[in-house]
């Protein structure tokens, strides 16, 4: 495999994470328009323990995810309170704040950026992204994922029938600010430089744009978006000028078409030739 | 006749030699020399990356009509990468590891050379930014790393004690756009420091006042500035968030002379505001004068306003100079050290290229000679501009290495 591919292949695998921090938080009802704040965290908080403490990636990458998800649980805390577009423009709010706190933060590097990172390979990007994925799937099963969804179809009922709404969307939060953490590291070794306009308002577009057109029931469709946000663009060069365009029309013309965007439940028992429960 | 059938594999084999010989000799004459070149021709800096694509086109037609390199047809291929830094480093993968260029022009932010300067040196492969100033980037990625720009703090120290003395300068205001790299570097940190040094008071030391790229609305900003009433103010954004504030300023009736960095030089800022003086470095513009610059300009100047999509009024920037003074460098390389072209030697190739950009003296680019210091940055010749009512008048010459080198 050339470089070129397996850097694009690196690029999904970070956007993978992204998505599926997003995919966590939605699975409970709530919209986060903040995550490239979680990642930003996570790319600085790993670059520094790498490259002035000289802790090894893999437990930089851990202890920011801890640190991202304790920011992500306080930060619901808040949110319970807000519901649908409030709630997304409080995540804003909270995006906006953490880009400027490190464009301000001159001992990382401020507006100037921070480098000095190792490179990693594609195989350690993925590594993270495989395992999460698979984690998620397996969570998918469970009897947790249940509760979520719970929340996600009628807050009320749940909570009628003795769930712990609050707790459940907490810790759907700090979970999908752990995940978004680890994707932020990955990035900030991948491209061995960061600066804080790499996790402003775009960046959380882009994850929640790869669930909306990968699928937003199922985790496997985070990985489908993905790889169509990255590798499309790329595949769309020979017409040049016009590619963007073409991007953007291709993007309408699949969420026209499948509004639950590309993969979903019926879609993946489909392809595995499952029949549905009865 | 049966002298001819007993020769007849032997003249086959000598019609198939020749044959042969001129199908080899027809391959190295129409093998083709390919440049890449990485531009952001989407995105917030897509007027450059636009500018930056015709002009290279033109070069390309140009090289090739007078006969290619040697002999071989100039290929530029040029990808977009949008001003995003991971973009850069992939069209860099892209560019070096499937399409084999001998070199490439790009990318054109400090942020994409940040990302892609240390691709370039792991894939061996020259890259030669035609606009990041933000101070150290190519330092940090050598030997494969250069720029063909000036770093800030050069700059700033020949510009700003013409601004003190055109302008009886005593006290400044200074306002930056925080979310742009080398703005926010060149306003926090290289100005004030010039600024002191010239004695110069900071009318806001303790409150720089900042905007961020894409803000529309800096009233309040230059009321502030307004309220401390500076002989002059320091405006370090890219011209097109410049604009901005100096409509305001102009709006407000503050009328006080402007100094920055480079990032100010375009047509469209004097149109903006006329009647406020703008003082900023530069080392082409397209009212330059001399015979370089006047043929560059001239043939470049249609063909922006033709292909580039852009305003019917739009001119060539430092920029595009740039972008073409690096690949005709690449050129000028390839003709002098035997560069093949030939995949096999692609390795080799890239390195005699790197080896003469680092030994380049006396190059001569369109704003005077060009070389390359230790750092990876041009030694060339700059000039302190003034711009006001509608043209960029030159008042300093300068250059960013000690008298009396080749490229001064």
């Amino acid at each position: 495999m050339s470089t070129y591919y397996a850097s694009l292949l690196a690029e999904s695998g970070i956007l993978l994470l992204g998505a599926l921090s997003v995919y966590i938080i939605l699975a409970t009802g709530q919209l986060s328009l903040g995550n490239g704040a979680f990642m930003g965290i996570g790319a600085y908080l790993s670059s520094y323990l790498t490259v002035a403490l000289n802790v090894p990636l893999t437990l930089a990458l851990v202890i920011s995810a801890i640190a991202a998800g304790i920011i992500g649980a306080i930060v619901a805390f808040p949110a319970l309170r807000l519901k649908g577009i409030y709630l997304a423009m409080a995540t804003v709010g909270f995006g906006e704040m953490v880009r400027s706190f490190f464009l301000n933060f001159d001992t990382m590097g401020g507006s100037g950026g921070y480098r000095g990172m190792q490179h990693i390979s594609v195989g350690y990007v993925w590594l993270w992204a495989g395992g999460i994925l698979i984690a998620v799937m397996l969570l998918e099963r469970s009897r947790v994922w249940l509760e979520m969804q719970a929340v996600h179809d009628d807050e009320t009922a749940a909570g009628l029938i003795g769930l712990n709404t609050v707790v459940t969307k907490i810790s759907a939060f700090a979970a999908g600010a752990a995940v978004a953490a680890i994707s932020g590291g990955l990035f900030a070794h991948h491209n061995v430089y960061i600066e804080p306009a790499n996790f402003g308002f775009e960046r959380s577009v882009d994850f929640v744009l790869a669930v909306i057109l990968g699928g937003s029931t199922v985790a496997p469709g985070s990985l489908v978006g993905s790889l169509l946000l990255v590798f499309l663009p790329e595949f769309l060069r020979p017409i040049a000028d016009w590619r963007l365009a073409a991007f953007g029309s291709l993007l309408v013309l699949v969420l026209l078409v499948r509004r639950q965007g590309i993969l979903d439940r019926s879609l993946i028992r489909m392809l595995t030739f499952r029949r549905a429960a009865a | 006749m049966s002298r001819i059938k007993s020769n007849l594999p032997r003249v086959l084999g000598t019609v198939a030699a020749v044959t042969l010989s001129a199908m080899i000799g027809g391959q190295a004459v129409a093998q083709e020399i390919a440049i890449g070149a990485v531009v952001p021709s989407s995105g917030p800096f897509a007027e450059w990356g636009r500018s930056n694509t015709v002009t290279l086109k033109m070069l390309e037609q140009q090289t090739n009509d007078a006969g290619g390199i040697n002999g071989a047809k100039l290929k530029i291929t040029i990808l977009d990468d949008a001003a995003k830094p991971a973009q850069a480093a992939s069209s860099l993968r892209k560019l070096a590891g499937d399409e084999k260029v001998l070199a490439v022009a790009g990318p054109l932010t400090s942020s994409a050379a940040e990302v892609t300067f240390p691709v370039a040196n792991e894939m061996k492969v020259v890259s030669t930014s035609q606009a990041s100033s933000k101070p150290g980037v190519a330092k940090l990625n050598r030997p494969w790393a250069f720029r063909n720009t000036i770093d800030e703090g050069v700059l700033a120290k020949t510009t700003v004690p013409f601004y003190k003395k055109a302008f009886n300068i005593k006290t400044v205001a200074v306002i930056f756009d925080a979310k742009d790299a080398t703005a926010s570097t060149v306003g926090k940190v290289i100005m004030p420091a010039v600024l002191k040094a010239n004695d110069i008071i900071i009318a806001n030391e303790n409150d720089l006042l900042s905007f961020n790229t894409g803000d529309l609305d800096v009233s309040a900003q230059v009321t502030k500035l307004k309220a401390l009433n500076p002989d002059g103010v320091v405006v370090s954004a890219d011209y097109s968030q410049a604009i901005t504030v100096l409509r305001e300023m102009k709006r407000q009736g503050l009328i006080k002379p402007v100094v920055g960095a480079t990032q100010l030089i375009s047509s469209a800022i004097l149109k903006a505001a006329p009647e406020i003086p703008v003082i900023a470095p530069a080392t082409f513009y397209a009212t330059m004068t001399g015979p370089a610059p006047e043929k560059f300009t001239a043939t470049l100047t249609p063909l922006l306003r033709k292909e580039s999509g852009l305003p019917k009024d739009i001119e060539p920037s430092m920029y595009d100079a740039n972008i073409y003074e690096i690949v005709s460098m690449y050129i000028d390389a390839i003709k002098k050290t035997g560069v093949t072209g030939k995949p096999a030697d692609l390795e080799a190739d890239r390195t005699k290229i790197r080896d003469h950009l680092a030994k380049l003296e006396g190059f001569a680019g369109l704003g005077g000679p060009i070389g390359f210091n230790d750092d990876g940055d041009a030694i060339k010749a700059f000039y302190v501009l003034q711009g006001q009512n509608g043209a960029w008048d030159t008042k300093v010459k300068g250059c960013s290495s000690a008298p009396g080198h080749p490229a001064c």
